[in-house]
């Protein structure tokens, strides 16, 4: 069994596709890339459920890869290590979905160059699933610098229509942003890395860098909350925490539909899954110390986005900011160090995953009809495209945090779980303090499906979704509500 | 005597050799015959990789009244100056095919070059030293001037009068130490320093020789030239210009530092401050660059600090991640320098200049920017395993130099920052109407890019053999 569901199949297979689709030998028929692209992420999809399935959390995926009968760079103790456990897996088989309906979703937003687009949305998804189940800390962070090319050109790209010639458009300068922020976050991260692999071997432990010889408690607390802090600012950036989100709004309103997908939809979780693998795992004791710091840092970002999105007229933007919000709810959930809160935290990623994939699109496909993401001058849209308004009303709700649907169980957990807490005072209070979340972001939600979608009169040339959208919404949709019914999916498996 | 002919210098005589025959049959053969002298460069090199096996390394061998030296860490050096200098032959077709009448000296010029570098490194003798130093400073003065055009011209005189005044700063240095110990041998002064004990007059001596070597590292504060120099400067030279006198000069600082000068504490300070001031006035200098040049010339002096800055913190286990370090640059800046020179030096150097240069030439350009992502540091490439190497070395020194590589790692954003204003443009869709160039290559230069380019992939991939080769040579130091 371990020879069919291996790790390595799971993350290199996309590598092989993105450059078989890039190289010349490969057909550049519009129709042939996108369908073998579909085939490819469904294929994808259900092997990651079927590994999924079979997967043992007493005995989690583990497979090592040598080069001519050597570690990666075995006199630093580093190796090229694949593992994966119950959190692996799950966000493995959240990032193969969202990149699915991704790619049908482009169906309609990508114009040119579907070549190159193809090849680099495969290249992300190598990469992010590299970050999800590397087992090494210089294997992870290989895959968190690799992860910056493709997403550079996926933001920076105009795919539907002719790039502009002069360099500094509205989507290169947002790339360039989110390329140096995130360079920037990881250059503080390899530091963290550097001196927590010395530190580990100079205190007693192996000259290894995987996560599993990797002990922090004979390190120096003064030493470990040094490290600690590095990898929090390099995480930090992706997440967003508060004082360097910056690139986040630009990056995900810029980029074209599908991208900000996957952007919102997997490429924050990166950044919380690595405070989880990294400060909550490895180094348990630095993390109880910046806790409170984190966690005020938590509301901040809770709830000063929330006002900050409420502020907006642009619908991605409202859509980028509310994901800062839920972010920061995924941070208290890390913070409130228990089981309820870290499993809570765990399932926010993947609610919000889904819910913001699903808001994303809608956006999309209202800028496809319109050519507008202004909800001032929108009206409408509910007369013109019902089948639209119904998915829309079922997904804000979702998103606002009504029972049935998959976040309300998260939010409310991730809360229960910060209340709990027995370890800081304060973690109590942020829980408290963040409550507000739940009626704000119902403001901002609500007052882009008040004005955006009713009033207006009936245009005759808008066309209600196809089926293509219609497919992704609903696959989203469902998702919600299966884990919204049966919450314990995930939870057990997580079961931490 | 003769035993030492034949234990070390069979392959500098080979080289010397050659360029006496270059010399000779640049007056005799017809001016039509110049293609043939880079063949004939090209193959006293390959005599000279050839006769490498005959050097003697185990154990160290001392030759010539101990004024030279080799062992393993000197063998392993004169290796790869020469294989640079053999792709730095090979590239040097354009520059050759407009000297026509000069082909031949300038072919015998460039193996001086090499002579010299060789020299460097395996000198043991302060005179010996300045004699090679000498050597490879007027070597690679001619070669800059040989160029066509005014800017040529001044680049290569900058580099000489930056040149004169350090050696002559590195010759005040050396008479001090010559004044301290009484002799000028290395084996002498360090016997000499481990049995007595240092004077502040040591340390001044021995920063003021630090200052004339690096020099030619464009380290501060003789770093003014590099950016000037290296606009002015043909790109089959700058290949030249930015491996070989770097290999050489770093060959005998780590020596230096690990042996006679080592036992200051001044200089390890003082070096270690110059270079992370040259990390930041090269990164913050070459975000106001648009020459692509201009930009390598900056990279090329922040490259040659964050190396200086591992060197300066003298352990055996930096002298590895050093000479890491040091082959994957250099084979980085060759595949850059080869494409420029495929390029071609008379198109404008603009960063602009190249936009949607991809889109025409996707293999060409697809392999110059694995080497900028190698110089960027980015994954699957060897500058990647090269750069994580060479800060575990930062790391071990200490946790007071923590902060230093913190600054590194910020300036590296910058670096980032330049790099992608390279690469960006190469990617961009142009209209129809704008005239993209097509790139013409010859076999050769398209091979000295691409098998570069597999270099630097293969040695991200599985770098292991070649850090364990580093770690025997420093070990054997």
């Amino acid at each position: 069994m371990s020879i069919i569901l291996s790790i390595p199949f799971l993350v290199f297979l996309p590598l092989i596709i993105s450059a078989l689709i890039i190289s010349p030998i490969f057909t550049s028929n519009e129709i042939v890339v996108r369908r073998f692209a579909k085939g490819v992420c469904a294929f994808h999809f259900l092997y990651t459920i079927l590994m999924l399935g079979f997967f043992n959390a007493q005995n989690p995926y583990i497979s090592e890869i040598h080069f001519m009968g050597m570690d990666w760079i075995q006199s630093l103790g580093i190796k090229f290590i694949f593992k994966a456990d119950s959190v692996s897996m799950i966000l493995c088989a959240l990032t193969s979905f969202v990149f699915f309906v991704a790619i049908i979703a482009s169906k309609f937003n990508i114009r040119t160059n579907h070549k190159f687009y193809y090849s680099m949305q495969f290249l992300l998804m190598s990469a992010i699933l590299g970050i999800f189940t590397a087992g090494d800390m210089f294997l992870f962070f290989l895959f968190w610098e690799l992860e910056m090319i493709p997403a550079y050109f996926l933001i920076a790209e105009k795919w539907s229509e002719p790039a502009n010639i002069e360099f500094y458009n509205d989507n290169k300068k947002s790339a360039i942003k989110f390329i140096l922020f995130t360079f920037f976050g990881s250059m503080v991260m390899l530091l963290g890395i550097l001196l927590l692999h010395y530190y580990n071997m100079s205190s007693g432990g192996t000259l290894s860098a995987s996560f599993s010889d990797i002990f922090a408690n004979g390190i120096p607390l003064k030493i470990q909350i040094l490290i600690s802090t590095c990898l929090l600012i390099g995480f930090g950036v992706k997440l967003p925490i508060i004082p360097l989100h910056s690139w986040l709004p630009d990056a995900h309103t810029n980029a074209a539909t599908p991208v900000s997908m996957v952007l919102a939809g997997i490429l924050l979780k990166t950044g919380g899954y690595g405070i989880f693998r990294f400060n909550y795992q490895l180094m348990p004791d630095a993390f109880k110390v910046i806790v409170p710091v984190l966690a005020i840092l938590a509301l901040i970002n809770i709830i000063y986005t929330a006002f900050v999105a409420y502020a907006q007229i642009d619908i991605k933007r409202i859509i980028a900011y509310s994901s800062i919000s839920n972010m920061g709810l995924v941070l208290l959930g890390l913070c409130a160090i228990n089981k309820i809160g870290l499993s809570a935290s765990i399932f926010h990623m993947v609610s919000h995953g889904l819910v913001t994939c699903g808001l994303f699109m809608i956006a999309g496909i209202i800028y496809l009809r319109y050519k507008d993401r202004n909800i001032n001058t929108l009206s409408g849209i509910a007369a013109n495209m019902p089948r639209l308004y119904g998915f829309a009303v079922l997904i804000i709700l979702a998103s606002i945090g009504v029972p049935l649907f998959a976040p309300f169980v998260s939010e409310i957990l991730t809360i229960i779980g910060a209340m709990n807490s027995d370890f800081s005072f304060v973690i109590k209070c942020t829980a408290l303090l963040s409550l507000p979340l739940l009626i704000l972001s119902s403001c901002y939600m609500l007052k882009f499906l008040h004005n955006g979608f009713f009033g207006g009169e009936i245009n005759e040339k808008i066309n209600d979704i196809s089926v293509h959208e219609f497919i992704v919404l609903a696959s989203i949709l469902g998702g919600l509500v299966l884990f919204g019914l049966f919450p314990n999916v995930i939870l057990e498996m997580i079961g931490i | 005597m003769l035993n030492d002919i034949f234990n070390i210098l069979l392959p500098h005589i080979a080289i010397g050799e050659f360029i006496i025959l270059l010399m000779i049959l640049g007056i005799f053969m017809p001016l039509r015959q110049f293609k043939y002298s880079r063949l004939v460069s090209i193959l006293g090199i390959v005599t000279a990789i050839v006769l490498l096996s005959t050097v003697q390394t185990e154990p160290q061998y001392f030759g010539f009244r101990n004024s030279v030296m080799s062992d393993s860490y000197t063998l392993l050096f004169d290796f790869i100056i020469l294989s640079c200098g053999f792709l730095c032959a090979i590239l040097s077709r354009n520059i050759i095919y407009s000297i026509k009448r000069h082909a031949y000296t300038y072919q015998a010029i460039l193996l001086a070059g090499i002579l010299g570098a060789m020299n460097i490194v395996s000198a043991n003798d302060f005179l010996t030293l300045f004699v090679s130093m000498e050597l490879m400073g007027f070597s690679i003065y001619f070669l800059i001037a040989a160029a066509k055009g005014y800017y040529s011209k001044e680049a290569a005189f900058k580099y000489l009068i930056t040149s004169a005044v350090s050696s002559g700063v590195f010759l005040f240095g050396v008479s001090y130490l010559y004044g301290i110990t009484g002799s000028l041998n290395f084996s002498v002064i360090y016997e000499y320093v481990t049995e007595n004990e240092t004077s502040l007059l040591y340390s001044v001596s021995s920063i003021l020789i630090a200052l004339g070597l690096i020099s030619k590292l464009a380290i501060l504060p003789f770093a003014n030239w590099v950016v000037d120099v290296y606009k002015g400067c043909e790109s089959s030279t700058l290949a030249y210009l930015s491996t070989i006198p770097k290999l050489a000069v770093f060959g005998i600082v780590c020596r230096l530092l690990v042996f006679p000068l080592g036992s200051s504490f001044e200089l390890t300070f003082v070096i270690a401050i110059l270079s992370l001031i040259t990390a930041f006035w090269a990164n913050t200098y070459a975000i106001r660059e648009n020459n692509v040049k201009a930009i390598l010339a900056c990279s090329s002096a922040a490259n040659s600090s964050y190396i200086m800055l591992a060197a300066s913190l003298v352990s055996v286990y930096n002298l590895s991640t050093v000479i890491f370090y040091l082959i994957c640059y250099v084979i980085i800046n060759i595949a850059a320098f080869a494409y420029l020179n495929i390029y071609n030096d008379k198109n404008p150097m603009d960063v602009n200049s190249f936009a949607g240069i991809f889109y025409k030439n996707h293999g060409l350009t697809g392999a110059y920017a694995i080497a900028i992502l190698g110089l960027a540091g980015i994954p699957i490439t060897s500058g990647f395993i090269a750069k994580i190497y060479l800060f575990t070395a930062i790391v071990k020194s200490g946790l007071i130099f923590v902060p230093f590589l913190l600054t590194l790692l910020m300036l590296m954003v910058f670096a980032l920052f330049y790099y992608l204003k390279i690469l960006l443009p190469m990617f961009e869709k142009c209209d129809k109407n704008t005239d993209v160039p097509t790139l013409k290559a010859v076999f050769s230069q398209k091979f000295v890019l691409v098998s570069c380019a597999i270099i630097i992939i293969l040695i991200g991939i599985c770098p292991e053999k070649l850090i364990e080769l580093c770690r025997f040579i420093a070990y054997n130091i």
